[in-house]
C-alpha cells in the first residue's frame, strides 16, 4: 500500500457527533455516540461487525432518525430527516451497498440525486466536470454514454466515488468504498480523497482493511457495541492496538499452521476460458487442501470460479470431479458433482434473507433431512444445531432471519451451509471475506481451514494479500485472464503484489525473467 | 467500449415494431385487393388517439417499476364523468374526468409509496373499484352525448391525416418526452424502476416521484377517456380489457421493460402506432378478429421472450453446447500449470 497521509486538518471541528442513540426494537445499536471530524480531515471509523459503525452512517446520511442525540455542520445542529434533507445540509455519501442504477448511463449515474441540477437536464454542460471526476478515480477509459450495466462491479463502485466526490461535500461519508476494489484502482480512490479533503471538507471513512485505515486517516474513532470507546491519532495506533480496541481484548492470531494433509486429486480443470475473460485455465486440487486464486478485478479469478460452479454459460474447456467429467455451463450439474460455490455477493446469490438462520443453513441440503420427502423435525432440528455449532452462532438465534445478523455472521452462515455435506466434495469461495472485519475474516479462516481437514477442495479468490498468505496452501496468480504464476508454500507478498498487477513482468527491467509465458514458472516450481 | 443505441432495447423494439408494420400497411394493396389511401392513415390516427393515451399512462408506471391496472377503470370513467356533466359546458366534462384522474393516481400514489405496497393489487382492487363507481353513475347503461357541435369538432380532419383529438394525444406524447428525456423527472422515473434502494441512497425523493407518476398515468387516463367519449357521442361503464392488452402490447412494443427502468415517450410512440397499423391493417384486409388476436398474442410472446434476462445465457449456453468448445483440450497442455 502506497497510501501516505498528508493532513489537511484544520483543528476547526466542521462535524459534531454528540450523544447520538438509536434503537431498532428491543435492540440498542447505537449508546450514545460522539465524536468530532475536524474541516480537512480524514476521520476512520472503526468496529467489529454489529458495533454501531452502519447505523451511526444511516443517521448521518439521513437514512435514519435517531432516537436522541444531536448532529451538527458547521456549528449549527441539522434535522437529517431524509437523504435529500442531508444533501441539502452537505452530506455526501458512498454507501457499503452499491448504490447506481445499471439501466441509467454513467453519466446520468453522476447526476443522480443531485439537488444542484435543478429541474432541466443540464448534462452537456456538465460534461468536461464529469469527465474530470472519471479521470479522478481512474475510470479515463470509461466513456460517459456507456450504459452502466457494461461496466463490472469495481467500476461501478468507481462511479459511485465519483458521484460523491463531485457534490462538493461539506461532509463526505464513505462505508466501505474499497471493498470491491483492487489495490490499483484503491490507490485512485486515496488519491481523490485527499485532494476533497484538502479542500476543506470533513471526511468519514469506514472500513475494515485497517492497514488502509492507518496509512490514509488522520484520527480514528473505534466503536464496540454501540457505543465509541475512542478516539485517538492515527499516527499512534497499530493494527494490534486497533484490533485490541474493537474486540476489547488482544487480538489472537490466527492459527497458520499449513496443517492440511494433501490427499487425491479432487477437481481437474484443463483449458477452461471464458471469452475475453480467462483464457486456457487449468489446476488440480487435492482435497485437505486450500489453494487460491489472486488477481484484480477483471484478472479472471473471480470467472475462473463461477465458470467451475456453472454458473458461465459461455464457459468451454474439461473440468472432472473425482475422475468424472463434469458439464461446464451448468450450476445445478456442478452442484450435483459435489462442487459447492459462495458467492461474493451474499445477499442476491446467497442468503434468503428474510428467512431464518436455521432455515438459510440447511436451504441446500434438504434431501438429506427428507424421508419418503417429508422433512424429519428431528433430523432438521440436529443438522441446525450442529451448523450453529460450526458457525458459532447462538443456538437461540436460530429462528431469527439471517438478515438481522451482522455481515460477518451472514457470511459464516452461507459458508456453514456448504459445510459438513457428504455430497460436497470441492468448496469454491469468491472473496469470501469481502466487507468482513477481523474478528469474523478469522472466523471464516477457520471454517475455510477445518473444511480442508474435513477432506474437501478449497479454492477460493481474494485480493487481499495478508488472506492470500495467511490461508493458502497455493496461490495461482492471474492477470488479464491469463495464469502468472502457481507459487506452493511460502511466497513473498511483494512478489504476488507484482504478478496480480503487472502479470508479473517487472515495468521497471526490460529483462525480467519472468517474461518466460504463462505457466512455465509453476511447471518449475513442481518439478 | 460504447453501446450504439441502436442496439439497445429501448430503441430497437418500437423502431423494428413500427417498421415492420409500416413496411406491411404500405404493401397491403400488394398481397390483397384492398387499397390505402389517407383516410387509412386518418383512421390509423384514430386508433392512435383511443389507444395513445392508455399506452402512455401504463407505459410511465412500467418505467417506473411499476404496473398500474386502474388505467381502463380511469379511461371509463373519465368518459362517463366527460358525458354527464360536460352536456351544457364541455370543458365541465374534460376538467372533472381529469381531475377524477388526478385524484385517483394520488390515492393510489400515496398508499403505494407511503405503505410500500405492490402497485398490481391496489392498482386491480381500484380498476374493479373504478367500474363499479361508473356503473352506478350511469345505471349500468351506456350514456350518450348530445353536443353535437363538440363530436364533430374531436374528430374533424386537420391537415389531411390528423383530427384534434390525434392532435392532442401526439401533444400528450411530446410533452412526455420532453419531460423524460430534458428533464431530472425523467433521469430519476427511470432510476427508481432500475434500483429503488440505490435511488433512494443517492438522495432521489423516490415517494413523491412515484406518487407524481400515478397522478399523471390518471390524469393522461382521464384525458384519453373524455376525448373517446366526445368522439364516439357516448360513454360505456365497461370497455372491456382489450384496451389494457393492447395498451400494455404497445408499451412493451415500444421498449419499456416489464422489470422497469427502461423506455421513452418516444419508443412508447413507436410502439402504440405499431398496434394502430396492425388494427387498421386487420380492418382494411377484412381479417377475421380471431386471426388479430392470435397474432397479438403471439406478438406478445415474443416480445416477452425477446425482453428476458435469460435469453442471452441460454443462446451463449445452446451455443457453447452445440460447438466443439465444450470438449475442446487446451492447445497447449504443457502451459498449464497443474498441481
Amino acid at each position: 500500500m502506497t497510501v501516505a497521509s498528508t493532513s489537511a486538518r484544520t483543528g476547526h471541528e466542521l462535524v459534531r457527533v454528540d450523544g447520538l442513540v438509536k434503537s431498532f426494537g428491543s435492540t440498542r445499536a447505537v449508546r450514545g455516540a460522539s465524536f468530532g471530524i475536524e474541516a480537512g480531515e480524514i476521520h476512520a471509523l472503526c468496529g467489529h461487525n454489529g458495533a454501531g459503525k452502519s447505523t451511526v452512517v444511516k443517521m448521518l446520511s439521513g437514512q435514519e432518525d435517531p432516537d436522541g442525540g444531536e448532529i451538527s455542520i458547521g456549528g449549527e445542529v441539522v434535522d437529517l430527516r431524509s437523504r435529500q434533507a442531508a444533501q441539502r445540509a452537505g452530506v455526501a455519501l458512498v454507501d457499503q451497498e452499491l448504490s447506481v442504477v445499471p439501466s441509467l448511463s454513467v453519466a446520468e449515474n453522476l447526476m443522480l440525486g443531485d439537488a444542484r441540477t435543478g429541474w432541466l437536464n443540464r448534462a452537456r454542460r456538465s460534461r468536461r466536470r464529469f469527465r474530470a471526476l472519471l479521470d479522478s478515480v481512474g475510470l479515463t477509459h470509461v466513456a460517459l454514454d456507456r450504459p452502466l450495466s457494461s461496466l463490472g462491479i469495481g467500476e461501478r463502485q468507481l462511479v459511485e466515488i465519483a458521484r460523491a466526490l463531485g457534490q462538493d461535500a461539506r461532509l463526505l461519508i464513505l462505508d466501505e468504498p474499497t471493498a470491491t476494489l483492487s489495490d490499483v484502482e484503491s490507490e485512485y480512490v486515496y488519491a481523490s480523497v485527499r485532494k476533497v479533503a484538502a479542500t476543506g471538507c470533513a471526511i468519514l471513512f469506514v472500513s475494515h482493511r485497517l492497514g488502509e485505515v492507518l496509512a490514509l486517516c488522520d484520527r480514528v474513532t473505534v466503536m464496540r457495541d454501540g457505543a465509541v470507546v475512542a478516539t485517538a491519532a492515527a499516527d499512534g495506533l497499530t493494527v494490534d492496538s486497533l484490533i485490541e480496541q474493537m474486540l476489547g481484548e488482544a487480538p489472537s492470531r490466527l492459527d497458520r499452521t499449513r496443517a492440511g494433509r494433501s490427499g487425491d486429486v479432487v477437481l481437474s480443470v484443463t483449458g477452461l476460458s471464458v471469452p475475453g475473460r480467462v483464457h486456457d485455465f487449468s489446476i488440480s486440487l487435492r482435497a485437505g487442501q486450500v489453494y487460491a486464486v489472486a488477481g484484480q478485478l477483471g484478472s479472471g479469478a473471480s470467472d475462473v470460479l463461477r465458470a467451475l460452479a456453472g454458473l458461465v454459460p459461455a464457459a468451454t474447456g474439461v473440468v472432472e470431479v473425482d475422475g468424472r467429467r463434469v458439464r461446464t455451463g451448468r450450476p445445478t450439474v456442478a452442484s450435483a458433482a459435489g462442487i459447492a460455490f459462495v458467492s461474493n455477493d451474499r445477499k442476491t446469490e446467497g442468503l434468503f434473507l428474510d428467512k431464518p438462520i436455521g432455515w438459510n443453513l440447511l436451504a441446500t441440503r434438504l434431501p438429506t433431512l427428507t424421508r419418503l420427502g417429508v422433512v424429519s423435525r428431528a433430523r432438521w432440528s440436529r443438522s441446525v444445531a450442529e451448523l450453529l455449532g460450526v458457525c458459532a452462532i447462538e443456538p437461540h438465534r436460530a429462528r431469527d432471519a439471517v438478515g438481522s445478523l451482522s455481515g460477518g455472521n451472514q457470511q459464516k452462515v452461507f459458508v456453514g451451509r456448504c459445510l459438513h455435506r457428504d455430497d460436497v466434495r470441492v468448496l469454491l469461495l469468491d472473496d469470501p471475506t469481502r466487507g468482513v472485519d477481523v474478528g469474523g475474516r478469522a472466523a471464516i479462516h477457520d471454517l475455510l481451514r477445518s473444511a480442508a481437514t474435513d477432506g474437501l477442495a478449497v479454492l477460493f479468490s481474494s485480493t487481499e494479500l495478508e488472506e492470500l498468505l495467511d490461508l493458502a496452501d497455493v496461490v495461482v496468480t492471474m492477470h488479464k485472464g491469463d495464469v502468472v504464476r502457481t507459487h506452493v508454500g511460502d511466497t513473498a507478498g511483494s512478489v504476488l503484489l507484482r504478478e496480480i498487477t503487472h502479470g508479473g513482468h517487472d515495468p521497471h527491467d526490460p529483462r525480467d525473467p519472468h517474461d518466460r509465458g504463462v505457466g512455465a514458472p509453476a511447471k518449475e516450481l513442481l518439478s | 467500449m460504447t453501446s450504439h443505441p441502436l442496439g439497445r432495447p429501448a430503441v430497437l423494439l418500437p423502431l423494428t415494431a413500427f417498421g415492420v408494420t409500416l413496411v406491411a400497411f404500405v404493401l397491403v394493396p400488394t398481397y390483397s385487393d384492398a387499397t390505402i389511401g389517407s383516410f387509412d392513415v386518418y383512421n390509423t390516427l384514430q386508433i392512435f388517439a383511443r389507444l395513445g393515451p392508455l399506452a402512455l399512462a401504463l407505459g410511465l408506471t412500467m418505467i417506473a417499476g411499476e404496473f398500474d391496472l386502474s388505467v381502463v377503470g380511469t379511461y371509463a370513467l373519465g368518459g362517463m364523468l366527460t358525458v354527464q356533466l360536460g352536456q351544457e359546458h364541455v370543458a365541465h366534462g374534460v376538467l372533472a374526468a381529469v381531475g377524477a384522474g388526478a385524484a385517483i393516481g394520488l390515492a393510489q400514489g400515496c398508499l403505494i409509496a407511503g405503505l410500500r405496497l405492490p402497485s398490481m393489487p391496489v392498482t386491480l382492487a381500484t380498476y374493479i373499484a373504478l367500474l363499479g363507481l361508473t356503473s352506478a353513475l350511469s345505471g349500468g347503461l351506456t350514456k350518450t352525448y348530445a353536443n353535437v357541435d363538440v363530436i364533430l369538432w374531436v374528430d374533424q380532419t386537420v391537415l389531411t391525416w390528423f383530427s384534434p383529438r390525434s392532435l392532442i394525444t401526439l401533444a400528450l406524447f411530446a410533452l412526455a418526452a420532453l419531460v423524460l428525456a430534458a428533464t431530472r423527472w425523467g433521469r430519476e422515473l427511470r432510476a427508481i424502476g432500475g434500483d429503488r434502494r440505490a435511488s433512494r441512497v443517492a438522495g432521489v425523493a423516490v415517494g413523491p416521484l412515484l406518487v407524481g407518476t400515478f397522478v399523471a398515468s390518471g390524469v393522461i387516463a382521464g384525458l384519453g377517456g373524455s376525448l373517446l367519449s366526445l368522439s364516439l357521442g357516448s360513454a360505456n361503464p365497461d370497455p372491456g380489457v382489450q384496451p389494457l392488452i393492447l395498451a400494455a402490447a404497445a408499451a412493451l412494443l415500444g421498449g419499456v421493460s416489464l422489470a422497469g427502468g427502461r423506455g421513452s415517450a418516444v419508443g412508447l410512440l413507436g410502439g402504440i402506432l405499431a398496434v394502430a397499423l396492425l388494427a387498421e391493417i386487420a380492418t382494411v384486409t377484412a381479417l377475421p378478429a380471431y386471426v388479430t388476436q392470435l397474432f397479438y398474442a403471439g406478438l406478445l410472446g415474443i416480445i416477452v421472450v425477446v425482453d428476458a434476462p435469460d435469453l442471452h445465457s441460454a443462446l451463449v449456453r445452446l451455443r457453447a453446447d452445440l460447438g466443439p468448445g465444450n470438449a475442446r483440450v487446451p492447445a497447449h497442455p504443457a502451459r498449464n500449470p497443474h498441481v
